[in-house]
């Protein structure tokens, strides 16, 4: 059990989550939910819109309080948002004012790492998202794709034990989005980094996803915890290579109906 | 197939129509035309004033105005009169920001700061500044201290409202971005919230400070003895409308340095707002 794959990282327990409504009526978004997440594991979360699997994401960042349950980092438990569990957002969040370096320099800055060792940090993670020649630009001459490694490198930078992404690519048109999701494969085989991603895109998923927990809606809770098998333990480099691999079609299926079924009811509700 | 459009493949040659909706047109036509709306206002001016369409007692020509504000600056001492004016301008402009932008950027981060000062300003945005001219003369007397007042608390609750509702637009995932990345909460404030909010704050204070010259005029045509609302109150008992229309000349002039100044800051100090790229 030494083996680093098999060590429990990012433990969630029965965690729930129930929003007041200013009437005084309640919704519960999250119900019960229990996932493992293991060391170096690129965890992915997914399912239909509304299932509150952003809202899960957000109480493991420390950014939203749970009802109920526990969730523990390592050995010791959650207790609000710090430098532990950095997050990349769906909309850009470079500071406009910073340039790449500053940007990237900036969470090391926050927690006082000495400047000799901030810039030699900053520069690798800007070489890792390949971004060297943008280094003093602003965020405003930036496309919204480099904006994104912007964000990656200055988490990844101030070395959490956990990187957060909320459908980090979900802005971004198709063909950077494939790049970038090479990139994260990368990134992750390289710096042995604990991913937890939410994305609603099955292909995503399947393509990044060493585990791909699936939430049921209304209210969200873990559906399934899905393994890709036909990966067989290894990290696909291209994202063309996972479409020929047998048993890459009958996955995908296979959660495309889970993701019909659990979809489709919404309608009623309009 | 027209002429001209064949000669479109090469943008340096393409012609500019007069009226094409949200196309640029050559540089030294828009300094021409610039030109030319106030070389037709002073000639119309002129042509008025020269041909007795009006009365030269109450519109004097614009050469008459010229000379006049010459006269003022050379022989009576004008310059005193604007540099009084600016003096209070200000002195009251940085006494309302230093109060105003830290006020207006904890409040718009805080609840409990809102909570505690909003319904206080907004009351007083509510009471127009120039009717606290009667009191202020009681209180302060006719010196300096009852203008500066004015001008202050005619400035001090708009700015801080304004300041306020730009720092609640500073993007919530920006703060959450830094909080994820181990930020406290002064940390936040100082390195998000002030820096985001910041050329938003400088847009509002270029807004503001034409407000304050509004109130200077106000306060110095009302109970003055000195400025350049006070020379013109005093030319008027004389019937000298050249040296009233050189005043509010003096005015505008003043009003445009300042506008310029802070649009010249405004470029210096965020130059990554100038930046553009793909």
């Amino acid at each position: 059990m030494n083996d680093p794959q098999h060590t429990v990282k990012l433990s969630v327990q029965g965690v729930a989550k129930t929003f007041q409504l200013p009437g005084g009526d309640q919704i519960v978004a999250v119900t019960d939910t229990t996932f493992d997440v293991m060391d170096n594991e690129f965890c992915i979360l997914l399912g239909p819109s509304g299932c509150g699997k952003s809202t899960v994401l957000r109480m493991i960042a420390g950014l939203e309080e749970t009802s109920g349950g526990t969730m523990k980092l390592g050995d010791h438990e959650i207790r609000g948002a710090d430098r532990e569990r950095g997050m990349v957002f769906q909309s850009y969040t470079s500071f406009d004012w910073l340039t790449v370096q500053q940007n990237v320099e900036y969470g090391m800055k926050l927690n006082r790492v000495p400047k000799a060792e901030r810039r030699e940090r900053a520069n690798e993670f800007i070489n890792l998202v390949k971004l060297s020649k943008f280094k003093d630009a602003y965020p405003k001459q930036l496309s919204g794709g480099m904006k994104q490694r912007v964000a990656i490198a200055r988490t990844l930078a101030n070395s959490p034990s956990l990187l957060l992404m909320d459908e980090p690519f979900g802005a971004l048109d198709a063909e950077t989005r494939w790049n970038m999701q090479e990139l994260m494969v990368s990134i992750v085989e390289s710096t042995e980094t604990t991913v937890v991603m939410v994305t609603h895109d099955i292909e995503e998923a399947l393509f990044l996803g060493d585990r791909i927990v699936f939430f049921s809606s209304h209210p969200g809770t873990v559906l399934e915890n899905v393994l890709p098998a036909f990966k067989n333990g290894e990290r696909i480099l291209k994202k063309e290579d996972a479409l020929t691999l047998p048993g890459y079609a009958d996955m995908e299926r296979h959660i495309m109906r889970l993701m019909r079924e659990q979809g489709t009811d919404h309608t009623d509700e309009l | 197939m027209s002429p001209t459009s064949s000669a479109t493949s090469n943008p340096s040659t393409r012609r500019w129509r007069w009226f094409d909706y949200k196309k640029t047109i050559p540089t030294p036509v828009v300094i021409t035309l610039g030109v030319s709306v106030w070389v037709l206002f002073f000639g119309l001016w002129e042509l008025s004033s020269a041909l007795g369409w009006v009365t030269e007692l109450l519109v004097p020509g614009p050469q008459k105005v010229a000379v006049a504000l010459y006269t003022l600056i050379t022989e009576r001492g004008f310059l005193g009169d604007i540099g009084v004016s600016v003096y209070r301008i200000l002195v009251s402009f940085i006494a309302a920001c230093a109060v105003a932008v830290p006020l207006g950027i904890l409040m718009g981060s805080f609840k409990s700061v809102e909570a505690f000062f909003n319904p206080f300003v907004s009351a007083w945005r509510y009471l127009p500044a120039p009717s606290f001219i009667p009191i202020l003369l009681m209180w302060f007397g006719t010196g300096d201290a009852p203008k500066l007042v004015l001008l202050f608390i005619g400035v001090v609750w708009f700015l801080t409202t304004i300041v306020m509702d730009h720092t609640k637009n500073v993007r919530t995932e920006l703060i959450e971005t830094a909080l994820t990345l181990g930020g406290n909460r002064k940390q936040i404030l100082l390195t998000v919230m002030i820096p985001a909010v910041l050329p938003d704050v400088m847009v509002a204070m270029r807004q503001m400070l034409a407000m304050s010259w509004t109130y200077l005029v106000i306060a110095e045509i009302v109970a003055s003895t000195n400025g350049i609302g006070a020379m013109m109150m005093r030319a008027k008992r004389f019937l000298h409308t050249d040296e009233i229309l050189a005043g509010i000349f003096v005015i505008g002039v003043l009003g445009l340095v300042f506008d310029f100044m802070f649009k010249l800051a405004h470029q210096k100090l965020f130059p990554y707002l100038e930046a553009h790229g793909r």
